[in-house]
């Protein structure tokens, strides 16, 4: 095999170079200045910069459809979606880190270094056209992120979490690797385009190819989250930073979340001998969806309720994922998916990231009931909240409700009608957990025990994020479209 | 213009209140919401009551992939239950003048939001901006019983936000169905119009459950029988009455009901004929079940809201009742009953809480010699209470004699065991009036009288349009029947093959407008 690139596929990957040399400025500086943490917005300064002239880089490539490096890595809509989704992710997480105690400490320098690079691993995973540089983009996000989460200031619990983190996750990195190894073994190859042409054929007649496909799959299911697969969750997504937890219930989600449609969409699950895989998946993604809602209502602390609604939202993306995987109208799938994972990242983040604003110590954690009180007086942060709530919630008009109105309509056009069922009743399940912050601060007239700190950045983040979610509720239709036309070529 | 100005104008009224300081809140939203119900007498006087089809319609592409449009239209059926909420607005905030002390500004903004809201489910003919309505009502209503309700409101509001959002959402998916099925019929464009839903001819099989048409009916009941709320599904109204406060419970009990039975009409019956006829039974069942059961369970209660609010259930029986027997004097008394209850209900509220303002106390032992210590009360509680038991001469009257026709037209059974609802309707309201307001003087009474207890202007103020629609709706039917005529007969003569179509204004020599039979005196 040659190792030669041409120059087009450095200029399709500068994104992610340029990514790289940003993170380098901060370590850099930080070395050159003999170890001093240097200003912390001018930190952040740098890792934006990155940021921004990678979303620059990607918007040039918009409206492509290219492969690069042989074939390992695809540029196309979907490519595109993601791309935009994880640098908009980045750029709030570096602005809430920077206004977090528990990540603004004295390694805040290696801390932008890290997440800019579990940044590229994610553009490497939405890149990916090849279960190799799935795997490596993958792990590169990963370890970064269990660094990451270790090196908060709180001294704990985000231990604990970074620990379970890693080693379930290097777990499930290696069921996936088994996996992707019987794929390679029965294809004899590991990019999807050669594996989409006998993908339907094998599974018919080849067991260790279907071996193969299903602990890829558990894999991947690990990774967002599905059910039986969640239960680290909410342990590493209440232990993490909360800017982190935004950073992973997003940017790791929507990546991972894109990689299982691309996988999916090679029609692994259309034949005759994969009914049963189907058939397990569709009982998965009710049991996420159910398991997430009942669990998030017993839930006090609103980290620990936000990460089982994030688990009760892979469930919705997994009704998506399936209806893209069944042929016929499965463009209706994807383009339900990647609208979904769009407004499901801007909501969570809101969500997450109002969270920052009231941790006025690393260790602090916001209960529910501290909340209470807090309609009269800051009624800015109330109305943000109840927005990320409401929309959570799926309740029109905000941005929340055209997704999953797009899921279920996939879901129901593509023969999944008790699964739509079972997903109106997980939505049901959910109101009552996300109108608790809303009741707790409008009707408790209690002094709850939060406190808002005053940071600028974060507010502005906050504020745009409220925005969108009500602005893309009504502009659903330009985005969907654009979205539809952008995915076309995802289905062979 | 005219109905998206109808639909957006309250939500532009409440940002004028949430942009002034507290203290001008109350007389800014009396006036804007007053001058909007003027508005609205123009949307009457310029309604075209010869025909059937939808006037005044806009359209707009809104999520064009799914055919969703910004669709909005009025006929018969809609009419009068816009009018019905521009009314009760300004009364509403009128009568809460003094009553809403707390957080002035949030309560006003709720109100508006809540009447754009209710004006655009009844307005809305494309079937996801209906939903998109049905269930935005919802949040203003959650926040009014929440913020402003008595001591259980979180409970009960959770639970009347959770209730009806778990039978909309399903609705949600039988219209998603739809909508995948008006793509087959119209060849590949999707469609969320409701008159295109109409065309659809959706498979049905008797006897059996599940096939397409009976699921989708059922889905879209299920929404609509828990606004109503129809028996079984009847739980969260209690609750719901006795926590909000009383402006709450007008605009609940007076407008909120309606989305539920005006679904069933817009939706329910014309889009599944041949489902409701097979299930009317079970419809027309649960109606009755619910009057006897709301009356008799309303006969019990210690509590003067927790009665009105289970005469609701009682009542809003009827309007299922008179639906159900699908022919034409079950339809227009039903229609004509969301109207009557509206009024006498949402006046009893305001009475009801007009008392509970001076005395606090809502328990009916507490009272007693009512009569004297406030004879104006008196007088007006009791003319609402004629209404509510439909003595001939009110409004209640030609509504509950117009369904009992129906009902003993469709079924003899059922109808006999409604009118056994009129009598169990008026002993349990005739038992209140005796207790609260004769006898001998209670405690609360005899504490309270120095204080004045009888109405004051406002209050008044309040109570005369109400008390004056009483007579005029029990003696002048036709004033209000004639705007709904004609939907409502192509609605019944057209039930199996039932289309809308849009109303082209220039054929002026027809068209006979509702300002001109007032001017002839008619």
């Amino acid at each position: 095999m040659s190792t030669q690139f041409e120059m087009l596929d450095l200029l399709l990957v500068s994104p992610a170079i340029a990514l790289f040399l940003a993170s380098l400025i901060p370590l850099a500086i930080k070395v050159l200045r003999g170890n001093t943490e240097s200003n912390s917005v001018a930190t952040i300064m740098y890792g934006l910069v990155g940021v921004v002239t990678a979303m620059v880089l990607t918007l040039a490539n918009y409206g492509i459809d290219k492969v690069a490096f042989q074939g390992a890595l695809r540029f196309d809509g979907l490519s595109f979606w993601m791309q935009m989704v994880v640098l908009v992710v980045a750029a709030v997480t570096l602005i809430l880190s920077r206004d977090n105690p528990a990540t603004n400490n004295r390694l805040f320098s290696e801390y932008v270094f890290l997440l800019l690079n579990s940044l590229v691993g994610m553009m490497i995973v939405a890149w990916s056209n090849d279960l190799m540089s799935l795997f490596i983009g993958i792990e590169t996000m990963s370890l970064c992120l269990y660094i990451l989460i270790a090196l908060s200031s709180e001294p704990r619990k985000s231990k604990e979490a970074a620990f379970k983190y890693f080693v379930l996750g290097s777990f499930a990195s290696a069921i996936m690797l088994y996996g992707i190894s019987f794929i390679y073994g029965t294809v004899g190859s590991t990019y999807i385009q050669d594996i989409t042409q006998v993908s339907i054929q094998l599974m018919n007649t080849n067991r260790l190819f279907l071996f193969g496909v299903v602990l890829t799959i558990l894999g991947l299911c690990f990774k967002v989250s599905v059910f039986p697969f969640h239960s680290w969750t909410p342990d590493v997504y209440q232990g993490a930073p909360t800017p982190l937890t935004a950073f992973m219930s997003t940017g790791v989600k929507a990546v991972s979340l894109a990689f299982f449609l691309r996988f999916i969409a090679m029609e692994v699950i259309v034949s005759e001998r994969a009914i049963l895989l189907m058939n397990a998946l569709e009982w998965l993604a009710a049991f996420t969806i159910l398991a997430g809602n009942i669990a998030a209502i017993m839930q006090d602390n609103l980290k620990r309720m936000l990460a089982y609604s994030s688990v009760a939202h892979s469930g919705y993306v997994m009704m998506g994922i399936l209806a893209a995987g069944v042929g016929g109208e499965s463009i209706l799938g994807a383009s339900g998916v990647v609208f979904y994972i769009v407004a499901y990242t801007i909501m969570t983040l809101g969500a997450f990231g109002i969270l920052v604003l009231f941790e006025k110590r690393a260790e602090s954690s916001l209960e529910v009931s501290d909340l209470s009180g807090l309609g009269a007086r800051n009624p800015w942060a109330a109305a943000c909240i109840t927005i990320f709530m409401l929309s959570l919630a799926g309740i029109p008009p905000t941005v929340g409700f055209f997704g999953k109105l797009f899921i279920f309509s996939a879901a129901v056009k593509q023969g999944f009608f008790w699964l739509a069922v079972w997903g109106v009743i997980g939505s049901v399940i959910s109101v009552y957990y996300y109108l608790r912050p809303i009741v707790t601060m409008y009707m408790q007239n209690d002094e709850g025990a939060s406190v808002l700190q005053t940071k600028g950045l974060t507010r502005l983040a906050i504020s745009v994020l409220a925005i969108s979610v009500i602005v893309f509720g009504f502009i659903a239709e330009s985005i969907y479209s654009t979205v539809t036309s952008d995915l076309a070529s995802l289905f062979f | 213009m005219l109905l998206s100005l109808l639909i957006f104008l309250p939500l532009v009224y409440a940002l004028i209140v949430m942009a002034l300081p507290a203290r001008f809140s109350r007389p800014v939203s009396l006036a804007l919401s007053g001058l909007h119900f003027v508005f609205s007498l123009v949307l009457l006087a310029r309604f075209d009551v010869t025909t059937a089809d939808l006037q005044f319609v806009e359209q707009m592409d809104w999520v064009k992939s799914f055919g969703i449009s910004y669709f909005v239209g009025i006929d018969g059926i809609s009419l009068w239950l816009v009018m019905l909420t521009t009314f009760l607005t300004p009364l509403t905030i009128l009568g809460s003048w003094t009553a809403i002390t707390d957080k002035v500004k949030g309560f006003h903004v709720a109100m508006l939001a809540l009447e754009a809201t209710m004006i655009g489910t009844f307005l809305a003919m494309d079937a996801v901006l209906f939903y998109v309505f049905f269930e935005a009502s919802l949040i203003p209503m959650y926040f009014m019983i929440g913020i402003w309700g008595g001591a259980r409101r979180i409970y009960a509001t959770v639970k009347f936000f959770i209730y009806t959002m778990f039978g909309s959402l399903f609705m949600l998916v039988a219209l998603i169905a739809l909508m995948f099925m008006t793509q087959e019929m119209l060849g590949g464009q999707m469609s969320a119009s409701i008159l295109d839903f109409y065309k659809l001819e959706i498979p049905f099989v008797a006897g059996q459950f599940l096939n397409s048409q009976t699921l989708l009916f059922f889905a879209f009941a299920l929404a609509f029988a828990i606004k109503v709320p129809m028996f079984p599904f009847h739980t969260w109204l209690p609750d719901a009455h006795v926590e909000a406060p009383t402006p709450g419970s007008v605009i609940l009990a007076g407008v909120m009901l309606k989305m539920g039975t005006y679904g069933f009409m817009r939706l329910g019956l014309p889009l599944f004929p041949e489902a409701v006829e097979y299930w009317s039974w079970l419809f027309m069942l649960l109606a009755v079940v619910g009057i006897i059961y709301g009356a008799l369970v309303a006969m019990v209660q210690p509590d003067i809201k927790k009665l009105v609010a289970y005469s609701s259930v009682s009542h809003m029986g009827y309007v299922v009742l008179g639906l159900f027997a699908f022919n034409a004097y079950g339809l227009t008394g039903g229609l004509y009953q969301m109207l009557n209850h509206g009024i006498s209900t949402g006046a009893l509220f305001l009475m009801v809480g007009m008392i509970y303002e001076r005395t606090h106390s809502r328990e009916i032992s507490q009272y007693g010699g009512l009569a004297k210590a406030a004879p104006w009360y008196t007088i007006l509680f009791v003319i609402v209470t004629m209404s509510s038991i439909a003595v001939p001469m009110t409004n209640g009257f030609i509504g509950e004699f117009l369904i009992l026709l129906g009902g003993f037209e469709a079924n003899p059974i059922f109808g006999a065991m409604a009118v056994l609802g009129v009598v169990l309707g008026a002993s349990y309201m005739l038992w209140m009036v005796k207790r609260v307001f004769f006898g001998g003087e209670g405690e609360i009474v005899t504490k309270y009288k120095s204080a004045g207890l009888d109405l004051n202007i406002r209050e008044a103020v309040v109570m005369a349009p109400l008390i004056v629609l009483i007579f005029w709706m029990g003696i002048f039917p036709n004033h209000f029947l004639r705007g709904s005529k004609a939907s409502l007969e192509h609605l019944e003569k057209n039930m199996r093959t039932y289309e809308l179509g849009i109303h082209n204004p220039s054929q002026k020599d027809q068209s006979e407008k509702y300002s001109m039979a007032e001017e002839r005196g008619e």
